[in-house]
């Protein structure tokens, strides 16, 4: 009962009721395509909020995120190709996708995040390389650059049931996410942010903490990729390339840094940009270039709104609401 | 013997071409602790610039030229525009400087189309001599040269010119030389304006030597750059001349004899680097 009245504050509901509004949305939109592309949305959303725990809660950049999802693309098509595509082989590769994520954003982790910040971005984008490379060269397994189509299990195959598991994992990791940003573990994780030695003399081991978050981080953008497996049923190099980690990174700066909304719409506004502008090539030129709309968006972003489409209206909304109390104090 | 001479001019060649790629980055961490990743912009502005006049006039000359140009004016916008409002926060620069490296990338597919272009190299340079077996193809000797010619230039001003002595202290400490009234932000431009000018200079003279470029070679050679500048020492000129060379001569013997291995070996290195001497393989020293 307890837990009940504490989860029903205002924001959850609200979380919540979208979150009801998007269950029911698959049965009035029955076009696949349209699915597909939300589901698509969800699934990295779930990527982005992983990504945002690294650049927005801790301050850590990362150029090699897309690593973790290849890890978890992979070993999900190589478990569905090898063995038989039911629950108990995919329930194994998600153990196994999340268990080698974990050990490889471990290795890295704590090798360079006691350096400066360029180090992780560094190395971290050397490892997204040479997984690139290997996916490439081990073709027995990987079936290289040309990739594989693979079986899952039947009833992950209809597409509106794929809708509503990756919406229920979005909403899973959200409030799991929003439990473990809001924990005493979250606020350690912020102060480093804010200030790395200050947080490190007030007696953080501020190493285990930015190791942990990154172990953290490296999971859950491991299981967003088994889920976009799962809704592409194709597997080729090209999650683990660089433009994977940029897109993630736009859409966790566009959307709004330090926030967990804010990659949601981030990773919305990105992926419908993919499907919609791209469409729009023949009527002007710069609908093919989109990119260049993007990261000019992004450039201003990043200077003039560094918190973000949600970072920012929360600003304005915290700075009405404290100036309103000053008022009302000085009123008294 | 004969194979040995010609891989390691092959080497040689590419580490020059990512030597002047490397020396404007390493120098600006050191003088501002400024990461730019568009620097690869920079590299495939000049570039494209270039082949495009080369293969209007067919001058070669002009070519390096107008790249040069190019790298000047693009590095005075960059420079102001993109590094000045973010100075001092390397978080920031990292995300700004990567999403003005896409912006250049995608505004050569607009100026110059998106397709791939194909560059020969002039006829002067065309050709190659034989001393016994070994065959030396001209334009590589060139790339060495104009390589080293340029290394010892720059050395000698660093070590031998007021202007290399206020840039060398600057790298140390950008402070103390703020206080004997020297402006380090003015300095800083013209060292990230020169930066800027020999990446495009490495950018026309890569052309002709591959043979064919390509918008996406701006993101591509930002991050060989910087891994250049990681293993040599991040602000250390000496350091990014040996790490350039050694990533050029590991690249062209990893590619003949363990090609598998080719495309990660600058990676591979970077990775050992970092784990064992995680400052460089250079100190900067004044």
């Amino acid at each position: 009962m307890n837990l009940i009245t504490r989860m029903m504050t205002k924001s959850n509901m609200i979380y919540l009721g979208i979150a009801a509004l998007l269950l029911i949305l698959p049965f009035f939109l029955t076009g696949r395509s349209v699915q597909f592309m939300i589901t698509q949305i969800f699934i990295f959303a779930i990527f982005a909020m992983s990504y945002d725990l690294l650049l927005g809660y801790t301050g850590i950049i990362s150029f090699g995120h897309a690593m973790f999802f290849g890890i978890g693309a992979y070993t999900t098509a190589i478990f569905m190709d090898r063995f038989d595509a039911n629950i108990l082989g995919l329930v194994l590769a998600i153990g196994v996708a999340v268990l080698f994520a974990a050990i490889v954003s471990f290795i890295v982790g704590i090798l360079t995040l006691r350096l400066k910040s360029h180090f992780y971005a560094m190395l971290t984008l050397a490892f997204a390389g040479l997984f690139l490379v290997a996916a490439e060269k081990w073709r027995d397994l990987t079936k290289g650059n040309d990739g594989f189509t693979f079986r899952i299990p039947e009833i992950l195959r209809d597409s509106t049931v794929m809708y509503i598991v990756s919406l229920v994992c979005l909403v899973l990791i959200f409030f799991g996410l929003r439990r473990l940003t809001n924990s005493p573990f979250g606020r350690v994780l912020v102060a480093i942010r804010e200030n790395e030695s200050r947080t490190e003399s007030l007696g953080y081991k501020v190493l285990h903490y930015k190791v942990l978050v990154s172990v953290v981080a490296g999971v859950v953008a491991s299981f967003a990729g088994v889920l976009y497996m799962l809704s592409l049923r194709f597997v080729n190099t090209s999650v683990f390339h660089t433009d994977v980690t940029i897109d993630v990174l736009l859409m966790t700066i566009i959307g709004g840094v330090g926030t967990l909304v804010g990659p949601i719409i981030g990773a919305a506004l990105i992926e419908l940009a993919h499907h919609w502008i791209s469409g729009l090539a023949n009527v002007h030129w710069i609908f093919e270039r989109w990119i260049i709309l993007y990261g000019t968006v992004y450039i201003l972003v990043v200077i003039f709104f560094p918190l973000g489409i949600v970072g920012t209206i929360r600003a304005k909304l915290s700075g009405r609401s404290k100036s309103n109390v000053l008022e009302k104090k000085r009123a008294s | 013997m004969d194979l040995i001479v010609t891989l390691g001019v092959n080497g040689l060649a590419t580490g020059m071409l990512i030597f002047l790629l490397a020396a404007g980055l390493t120098l600006i961490f050191g003088l501002m602790s400024v990461l730019n990743f568009a620097h690869g912009g920079l590299f495939i502005w000049g570039a494209y610039a270039g082949v495009w006049i080369y293969t209007a006039t067919n001058s070669f000359i002009l070519a390096i030229i107008l790249a040069i140009l190019t790298g000047l004016v693009l590095g005075l916008v960059t420079e102001r525009l993109i590094i000045r409002p973010v100075y001092g926060n390397h978080i920031q620069q990292i995300l700004i400087t990567l999403g003005f490296m896409l912006v250049l990338q995608e505004l050569i597919k607009v100026v110059f189309g998106p397709d791939q272009k194909a560059v020969d190299p002039p006829a002067w340079l065309a050709s190659s001599f034989q001393i016994g077996d070994v065959i030396l193809i001209k334009y590589r000797l060139f790339i060495i040269i104009v390589g080293l010619l340029l290394f010892f230039t720059i050395f000698f001003l660093l070590k031998k010119t007021r202007i290399g002595l206020i840039v060398r202290a600057g790298v140390m400490n950008r402070e103390m030389v703020q206080t004997l009234g020297i402006n380090i932000r003015f300095v800083f431009m013209a060292v990230f304006m020169v930066g800027a000018a020999l990446a495009a200079l490495s950018g026309v003279l890569h052309a002709p030597y591959s043979g064919v470029i390509y918008a996406e070679m701006g993101l591509e050679f930002s991050i060989l750059a910087f891994i250049v500048v990681v293993i040599g020492g991040m602000g250390s000129f000496t350091g990014s001349l040996f790490a350039a060379l050694l990533v050029g001569l590991a690249q062209a013997f990893m590619a003949y004899y363990v090609p598998a291995l080719s495309l990660a070996v600058n990676m591979l290195i970077m990775t050992i680097v970092l784990i064992f001497r995680p400052q460089g393989l250079f100190k900067v020293k004044g």
